[in-house]
């Protein structure tokens, strides 16, 4: 049986904004915490809930009208103890990257920081699955983490003026992909044929608070048949 | 779906608006919507429209319409200098266009922001449960110089409608805001917690993403990175420079820098319609 996870720290944003916030670490430990107490207040605040926005140590919950804060704690503790934390229902992503030069901006700039070829820097970015952690600064922009440390690489100390959507980048301890076309300071390392953000698609973002993502790769020849079929 | 109007001339920045975008800030989707949603809800009470529909968005000033159908409309928000083919007209009062007027939202003497909005509402792409424009994300339609606005159908009014004058809201250039303690307001040195809540602030630009502020310099007590999280409309942010910045309705759904405090909801508006060298200062409210 999976330890209780104490309530965390409440705070009142604005009339309208709770703020709930777990110790402030990145760590699986938080990220577990985060994602379940994400999933409690859905349920347990319903209709009530407007939206609620999750980083890595906080659940910001944007409801209709006040909540009673020692129900939920009651609640919570209640739920804590009857079940397990087995009921987590990540989804495995699988994400072909094409770390071809063309692609791969930084590729100088990633092998001169960490030392490393382009081939083990490669391995070493694909060799773990990652969590989608936080989504924002862009529409639909994931927050991986976390990255081997001997990937980190500080941010461009002057961002590009534009980034091209599906360009997959690293940045101090973390991994991401960019949504859109945008200015950008992540080292970029490759691209994947996927778009993130399509709004003709059946589900316009690829990715969701709490996925797990997994990246393989791809040639160049594979990255445009796949981007010709659109998959 | 018909033309109402062409834009002739665009001011500093124009956009359509409906209430927001909900639901959608998990996935890194601002909010949009009205920058002064009292103003832009009183445009849909003096319609009779839906609460939902969309108004056209203008920091003024330098806009100019043609009439390219007969319409009803009615201006709201900060006090701006309003023509019809020239002659004045007065804001919060329902008021007629024939094809071929020129309509002119020439300057203001208070505020920043006036709503034009149409009988029914303009005729905007719905994308996310929202028509709002949001170019970061190509979400909505973009309109700029030549563009044409489009209408709805609606049912006509029998009667002009306004707003009198003791009920509409007023924008003065110094103004005393409410705000709550934001989760990073202990990290910051006493000195800059006290000057923050005594002295004014200058509103020195922004946009729909943020209105930047300068004042005395907010420190922290010592320097330290803090985790990204979740921001909203009204987020009052630190970054290192010590200028604080109110994230406005367009802001991006988490941040970086230290959270000071946060705008008291239904004072949002006043905030909105603050213009340059306008001073702000902050009333703290307990929750």
């Amino acid at each position: 049986m999976a330890a209780i996870i104490e309530f965390p720290h409440s705070m009142w944003i604005s009339q309208h904004t709770i703020r709930f916030a777990f110790h402030e670490e990145i760590s699986h430990t938080n990220f577990y915490a985060v994602q379940a107490f994400n999933r409690f207040l859905k349920k347990q605040l319903r209709h009530n809930l407007v939206e609620s926005v999750a980083s890595y140590h906080t659940v910001t919950a944007y409801i209709k009208q006040q909540i009673n804060v020692d129900l939920l704690k009651r609640q919570w503790l209640e739920i804590q103890a009857a079940t397990t934390n087995g009921e987590r229902t990540n989804r495995l992503l699988k994400i072909p990257v094409c770390y071809d030069e063309e692609f791969a901006l930084d590729r100088q700039r990633v092998m001169d920081y960490t030392g490393l070829s382009f081939e083990d820097m490669k391995m070493l970015h694909m060799s773990k699955s990652y969590y989608v952690y936080l989504i924002g600064f862009l529409p639909g922009f994931p927050y991986l983490g976390e990255l081997d440390s001997k990937l980190f690489v500080p941010r461009l100390e002057k961002p590009r003026t534009s980034v091209s959507a599906s360009s997959v980048g690293v940045g101090g301890g973390q991994t991401g992909i960019y949504p859109v076309d945008s200015p950008g300071g992540w080292n970029i390392i490759g691209k994947t044929p996927f778009e993130l953000f399509d709004l003709n698609g059946k589900e316009p973002f690829l990715f969701e608070l709490g996925d797990e993502v997994q990246f393989y790769e791809i040639t160049k020849q594979q990255f445009w048949e796949m981007k010709s079929k659109g998959v | 779906m018909k033309p109402l109007l062409l834009i002739i001339k665009q001011g500093v920045y124009g956009s359509l608006q409906d209430k927001g975008r909900y639901g959608y800030r998990a996935f890194g989707i601002p909010l949009s919507g009205p920058m002064d949603k009292v103003s832009f809800q009183a445009a849909q009470l003096i319609l009779q429209n839906h609460h939902d529909q969309t108004s056209f968005e203008m920091f003024v000033g330098g806009f100019e319409f043609e009439a390219l159908a007969d319409g009803i409309y009615v201006l709201t928000g900060g006090q701006g200098v309003c023509l019809v083919n020239n002659a004045p007209i007065e804001m919060w009062k329902t008021f007629h266009l024939t094809k071929g007027d020129r309509l002119m939202v020439k300057s203001m003497n208070q505020g920043s922001i006036i709503y034009l909005t149409p009988l029914g509402g303009f005729y905007s792409k719905y994308e996310l449960g929202s028509s709002s424009c949001l170019p970061l994300g190509h979400l909505g339609t973009v309109i700029t110089k030549g563009s044409i606005l489009y209408g709805q159908a609606a049912s006509p009014l029998k009667f002009n409608r306004g707003l009198y004058a003791p009920y509409r809201p007023t924008f003065d250039s110094a103004i005393t805001i409410r705000i709550f303690k934001g989760p990073h307001f202990h990290l910051f040195m006493e000195k800059s917690q006290q000057q923050f809540l005594q002295n004014p602030f200058q509103f020195s630009g922004g946009n729909r993403m943020g209105y930047y502020l300068k004042g005395p310099v907010l420190q922290l007590q010592e320097m330290k990175e803090i985790l990204s999280e979740a921001t909203q409309f009204g987020s009052i942010q630190v970054p290192q420079n010590g200028n604080p910045i109110i994230l406005m309705a367009d802001a991006q759904t988490v941040g970086g820098y230290p959270i000071i405090a946060t705008v008291h909801e239904d004072d949002l508006h006043k905030v909105a319609q603050m213009r340059m060298f306008n001073t702000i200062h902050f009333a703290l409210e307990d929750m």
